[in-house]
């Protein structure tokens, strides 16, 4: 059974704990909506709706994302062959290396 | 001219510093003139003997690339004291080519939207539209767009990660070339997504463009990214139109892939569209073909996978991050979300690139050889080559241009294709008028009045 989603309240805590583990404080940024006036950074609550809406809709596709598996082959080996494609980071590349 | 001897450098130099004076309090498109070093390297000019194609010429420098002993700031608050100790590999090889830096030009705080200042207010217009500061400019290469296309440089330089030189070039009538991944060396370059930022030329036409891709593209050592790559072709060469008699024909037989609804509809831009599938058909050696968009392409080439290049953004900011979120200024919200992408989903978007890659290079490129774009992410997410240049106006005298997408390396064919339009066309050789003196009066009042963009501005417009 898939989990539940979190809800914004699980989110913010979510979010607050992974930025704070990378040593990044969202409390340098304003509380609220309104913008510092002097540097333009946005208001943390509107940061927070941001992020949360950035996880649920970004991060969760790609998380959820799986490789087709090629035409014409078994489906129940879709799993193991979408495994193969590897991850390229720079495709244009390592494609013209293949020709 | 100047290497006839018509034209000295320094009268060059001084005729645009001459239009900076004027006009720049209109288009505010620099952050920096280097009046007095551009006067400095004319007349040094001037003594030398022609160094290369770019001998005195001068450009406008985005203000991404590293300027030795010359503040060098991203448009950013992080930057806004950073004087680089050397040049940007691509500013050393266009001066090597004899150009002169005029100044650097205003852009997206961090690359990331039309530019502004660091706190979001408006400052560079469209040169078309110089009074209507809504108009988009194009972004993030705005300065250099706006100050080519105002007359107050020859070309300059942008950089590209999601349209930011092809959009202001058709924003503003101007030719811009985003080269291959690799083309052109990115190190002294400040990034913004190490591998989708393409350094690339903004001009006024095809020509102008690969003069200035010959300059800036080769292997650098300084940058892994340029190495062991084809060799770069006679651009200049490919830019030519070649004509059988008086007859204007393809330098290479072409075919200009289409893809479904480029030129749907009845608005200015299909008409434009319409016309472009229309003349480019008509030149001998080009044929158009239908292409279909490759399998899952909204998807591969949509908002999810194109964020997997956020994590790229934040990983090298960590310590600005960590230090002063607020330096970040408007821009922030886009370094949060990439330090939230985990490794995992980063690691499942490469995996897509790759599929997405041989997907444009089996379902689209089997087919033609250049493809009309419309838009410039997919290109920017797999490396590959795209050119934006001028299709026609708006019924307000606005620019409308379009993009052709290469295969990998395709820089020639592209601009083979762009100058045999042009040889038949003369949207490129149309330029905006002066701004009126009283306008410039007007509009040399604070930025502010230009209106300003939210943090959530970007975010929606964010390259």
């Amino acid at each position: 059974m898939a989990p539940t989603p979190p809800t914004d309240a699980e989110l913010d805590v979510m979010i607050r704990a992974r930025l704070a583990s990378l040593g990044i404080d969202l409390d340098q940024l304003p509380p609220g909506t309104v913008s510092d006036p002097a540097t333009g950074a946005p208001g943390r609550d509107s940061v927070f709706a941001s992020l949360r809406s950035f996880v649920r809709g970004s991060v969760t596709a790609l998380a959820a994302y799986q490789l087709p598996a090629p035409a014409g082959s078994d489906p129940a080996h879709a799993a193991a062959l979408s495994q193969q494609p590897a991850p390229m980071l720079y495709p244009s590349i390592s494609s013209e290396w293949r020709r | 001219m100047i290497k006839n001897g018509r034209l000295t450098p320094l009268d060059l130099v001084e005729a645009y510093l001459a239009r900076i004076d004027t006009y720049e309090p209109v288009y505010q498109a620099f952050n920096t003139v280097l009046a007095d070093q551009a006067r400095a390297a004319a007349k040094a000019a001037g003594r030398r003997r022609h160094t290369g194609p770019l001998h005195g010429i001068p450009l406008a420098i985005k203000d991404n690339y590293w300027t030795a002993g010359v503040r060098t700031t991203a448009n950013s608050h992080l930057f806004q004291d950073f004087v680089p100790p050397y040049d940007a590999t691509a500013v050393a090889r266009l001066k090597a080519n004899g150009a002169i830096v005029l100044g650097k030009t205003q852009m997206g705080p961090l690359a990331t939207t039309r530019a502004t200042t660091p706190d979001g207010r408006i400052t560079t217009v469209n040169a078309w539209t110089p009074t209507i500061p809504g108009t988009d400019p194009g972004g993030s290469s705005t300065g250099t767009a706006t100050s080519v296309a105002g007359r107050l440089a020859t070309s300059g330089t942008g950089t590209q990660t999601g349209g930011s030189i092809t959009a202001p070039s058709n924003a503003q009538n101007l030719t811009g070339l985003k080269p291959t991944m690799g083309r052109v060396s990115l190190a002294g370059i400040i990034p913004l997504s190490y591998t989708r930022d393409h350094p690339g030329p903004l001009a006024r036409d095809a020509r102008d463009a690969a003069i200035m891709l010959t300059a800036m593209a080769g292997e650098d050592p300084a940058d892994p990214r340029t190495q062991g790559l084809p060799r770069v072709p006679d651009l200049v060469e490919a830019a030519t139109p070649v004509y059988s008699g008086r007859r204007l024909r393809a330098r290479w037989s072409t075919r200009v892939g289409v893809l479904p609804g480029y030129a749907d509809g009845t608005s200015a831009t299909a008409l434009a569209r319409q016309a472009f599938l229309s003349t480019v058909d008509k030149i001998d050696g080009v044929r158009l073909v239908d292409v279909p968009l490759p399998d899952e392409w909204d998807l591969l080439t949509g908002n999810a996978f194109n964020n997997v290049r956020l994590p790229e953004r934040s990983e090298p900011f960590m310590p600005y991050l960590r230090a002063d979120l607020r330096g970040f200024g408007v821009s922030v919200t886009g370094w949060l979300q990439g330090a939230l992408l985990g490794a995992n989903e980063f690691v499942t978007g490469q995996r897509a690139k790759l599929l997405l890659l041989e997907r444009v290079l089996d379902q689209v490129f089997e087919r033609c050889d250049v493809v009309v774009q419309t838009g410039p992410v997919p290109f920017d997410i797999l490396g590959l080559p795209e050119i934006g240049f001028p299709i026609g106006f708006t019924a307000a005298g606005v620019p409308i241009g379009t993009i052709l997408g290469g295969a990998p390396y395709a820089e020639d064919r592209l601009l083979s294709v762009v100058a045999a339009y042009q040889a038949v066309t003369d949207w490129h050789w149309r330029r905006p008028p002066n701004p009126p003196a009283a306008t410039a009066l007007r509009s040399a009042a604070p930025a502010e009045d230009r209106g300003r963009l939210t943090a959530d501005d970007v975010v929606a417009q964010m390259q």
